[in-house]
């Protein structure tokens, strides 16, 4: 396997976390942040790459010590992307939506508006389209960084547009039923999808036609999006996404697919095609191993707490380029089709007489702690507050989530300190752990205490040798893959 | 549990257009549209209002507006809403959550942990929209999103099936329940072989196999 010659230790061990940023609802993360977890005594950059020597070497990455940071390269790779694609549906003067997610934005930075960009070029210069960017929203849209604003996207696109869940839909009957999508999303005579192959919501997605979920997911309305959570089964939501995409309505307008392709340290490729099974297929493999590791990895902690400071909310805070989802999932190796694991609705799921390992997916009994430094309100939570004793560093930001109508019932569970140093002595005081995980959205690298970093190491062989002989060939097996 | 609503939405009178999108996106129709008297300066001739009894802090209307003109402001005394499950015979409530195919016990609305129960109790009480439920329950008022194929599906069950309106552009407040895998396999099982067949790369089989063993180990575990 091939190394990345540029991973230099000694400058990752100094990388620092992304700054914290405005809020597209006013608020200022910054403004109520005394000092980042990362600056705590005794915390580690842990790089990845020592973990999992086996991760491709990256074409981009956002920081010099991780390797390339020329987006030149990106730009490169998707034009010659854009090139493999038949555009030839489109005629000059036809409007085409292309469309981007959030996700993106937050995870891959420029690299992801670069590879839009030259998307948008193409259909401008090439096929004489008029081209709009359409931005796929989400629950917790008010509370992110305004990236239009930040990423200058009005001034790089012709037409930019954020296109909430809640807004107008419009229906598509498909082989399961009607299904109502977000109408501007689609009010095109064509549309481009795009995505990012970073690893979040394996549980929902579980790396089956995971291409095709925002057809499930972003680019639908609320009724659509709580189908797929309330109507299907935990390895089958993914078939909702794939009738959507494979609808008429969807099919009248869809004309290709640009992907960018990331592993826990940056960009390894740029991915076009006009057939999205046929993409899916070939990034899967990828994506299973690269990811995967690290997921059993997160897996093996036995006990730690989880300390967050960044932008995303829950689930979606980044620690080492993957989400909290994949620890908080950890209890049942989701990527393993053998295991159901349906997500337990009521704490008597997990304990009831004759179930069967695999079955139900409770929480990560690991996590023994958690600390909010700094996240994102407006994603439902109180599960995650319920679940693990939490404590919130400061009056304001715990306002903020007293005040988030998606955690209705956070002041019941969560507690107050005052500053971050108070709050991590009385976590490790009741937790009995100084195991920690800090999830500040530093890509290639865990932030981890000592002794967390002294386990990862110790386990990580094992980790990989179990995935690379064991689960690797059974999640490639049950895919049809090889 | 109840849920305690801490804000309530201002509208901004030199900001708001009277555009009316906030009033099709508010999950307890907390907004409406007034003419603007001559006092409130400002585009347009109607101007939105809030109703403080029913707005319940879900900010979808921050969210939509186009033009910034709504803002969120702590009440000097939150409030409380749900609906008191004791109120509706436990096994009416029991009998319409097992036609909509959902557990009594479950939080279906994770934002506010309500459960299946309080919201086939609203309905039983005279709940026969999403947002009457929202009204009574506090259910669907956080993310708006979660629970809402939840609530339709006990909304049908009891009668009350939500119809697409068939103007979308004018009204988006909800449209109708989305197909699923069971509504699709059907409750004798019969759509099984053909969901099986459409979807290969799937356990489709083996997904209902254990979703029914997990359905009994409960019903067991119940009795």
């Amino acid at each position: 396997m091939q190394t990345n010659t540029t991973l230099r230790p000694t400058e990752l061990v100094g990388m620092r976390p992304p700054p914290l940023q405005p809020l597209w609802n006013g608020k200022v993360p910054a403004d109520i942040t005394d000092m980042r977890a990362a600056d705590l005594p005794g915390m580690l950059a842990l790089p990845l790459r020592a973990l999992i020597p086996t991760l491709p070497p990256v074409i981009w990455a956002e920081d010099a010590a991780l390797g390339p940071t020329d987006l030149e390269v990106i730009r490169q790779r998707a034009r010659e992307q854009v090139l493999a694609i038949d555009w030839s549906r489109i005629q000059p003067g036809k409007s085409v939506n292309l469309i981007a997610n959030p996700h993106g934005f937050y995870l891959s930075g420029e690299a992801y508006v670069v590879m839009l960009e030259e998307t948008a070029a193409h259909l401008k210069n090439v096929c004489k389209a008029r081209v709009r960017l359409r931005i796929a929203e989400s629950m917790g849209h008010i509370e992110n960084p305004d990236w239009v604003e930040h990423f200058k996207l009005e001034e790089r696109f012709d037409h930019v547009k954020e296109v909430a869940q809640i807004a107008r839909g419009i229906k598509a009957e498909t082989r399961f039923g009607p299904m109502w999508l977000t109408h501007e999303l689609f009010d095109a005579d064509y549309f481009v999808h795009t995505h990012v192959t970073e690893m979040r919501e394996g549980y929902l997605h579980r790396m089956l036609d995971r291409l095709y979920k925002p057809f499930g997911m972003a680019y639908t309305r609320v009724e659509t999006r709580s189908a797929y959570h309330l109507g299907f089964g935990p390895r089958t939501g993914q078939m909702l996404a794939r009738a959507v995409f494979e609808s008429e309505f969807v099919q009248q307008r869809y004309v290709g697919t640009m992907v960018l392709d990331t592993t826990p340290e940056g960009v390894v490729g740029v991915h076009g095609d006009n057939d999205l099974d046929a993409l899916n297929k070939r990034l899967t493999v990828s994506v299973l191993r690269n990811y995967g590791t690290l997921i059993r990895l997160m897996a093996a902690i036995d006990e730690c707490i989880c300390v967050f400071d960044g932008h995303g909310s829950g689930v979606y805070c980044y620690a080492g380029g993957i989400a909290f989802d994949n620890l908080f999932s950890a209890n049942i190796d989701f990527l393993d089709l053998d295991n159901m694991g349906m997500l337990a609705m009521h704490k008597d799921d997990l304990t009831l007489p004759g179930l069967q390992p695999g079955m139900v997916m409770g929480f990560n009994q690991s996590i023994k702690y958690v600390v909010m430094n700094y996240m994102a309100a407006g994603v439902p939570q109180a599960f995650l507050f319920k679940a693990y004793p939490t404590v919130v560093v400061g009056d304001t930001l715990y306002k903020w989530h007293s005040n988030d109508p998606s955690s209705a019932t956070f002041q019941t569970y969560a507690q107050k300190s005052p500053d971050l140093h108070s709050a991590m002595a009385r976590a490790v005081k009741e937790s009995g752990t100084d195991k920690v995980l800090i999830y500040d959205r530093t890509p290639g690298v865990l932030r981890v205490s000592e002794s967390l970093a002294n386990f990862l190491i110790q386990v990580a062989p094992a980790v990989l040798a179990d995935v690379e002989q064991n689960r690797l060939p059974k999640w490639l097996a049950q895919r049809g893959l090889s | 549990m109840a849920r305690t609503v801490t804000m309530l939405a201002e509208i901004i009178d030199a900001a708001c257009t009277g555009c009316d999108l906030c009033i099709k996106v508010c999950p307890t129709i907390a907004l409406s549209l007034r003419d603007r008297k001559p006092s409130e300066m400002g585009p347009g001739k109607r101007i939105a209002e809030v109703d403080p009894k029913a707005c319940y802090n879900v900010q979808n209307c921050v969210e939509i507006c186009p033009h910034d003109a709504i803002v969120m402001h702590e009440l000097e005394t939150p409030f409380t809403i749900g609906t008191d499950v004791s109120m509706v015979d436990a096994s009416a409530i029991e009998d319409l959550a097992a036609r909509a195919g959902l557990p009594s016990s479950a939080g279906i609305c994770v934002c506010t942990e309500t459960t299946v129960a309080e919201i086939a109790a609203s309905i039983l009480l005279g709940a026969d929209t999403p947002e009457k439920v929202s009204l009574a329950t506090g259910a669907r008022t956080g993310c708006t999103e979660i629970c809402a194929h939840g609530i339709l599906s006990l909304l049908a069950a009891a009668g009350h099936e939500r119809k697409a309106p068939t103007n979308t552009k004018s009204q988006f407040q909800m449209y109708e329940m989305c197909g699923s895998l069971w509504s699709n396999v059907g409750v004798d099982g019969a759509g099984a072989a053909a969901i099986i067949k459409d979807f290969p790369s799937y356990p489709v089989a083996l997904e209902l196999q254990e979703l029914h063993e997990l359905q009994t180990l409960k019903a067991n575990a119940k009795v």
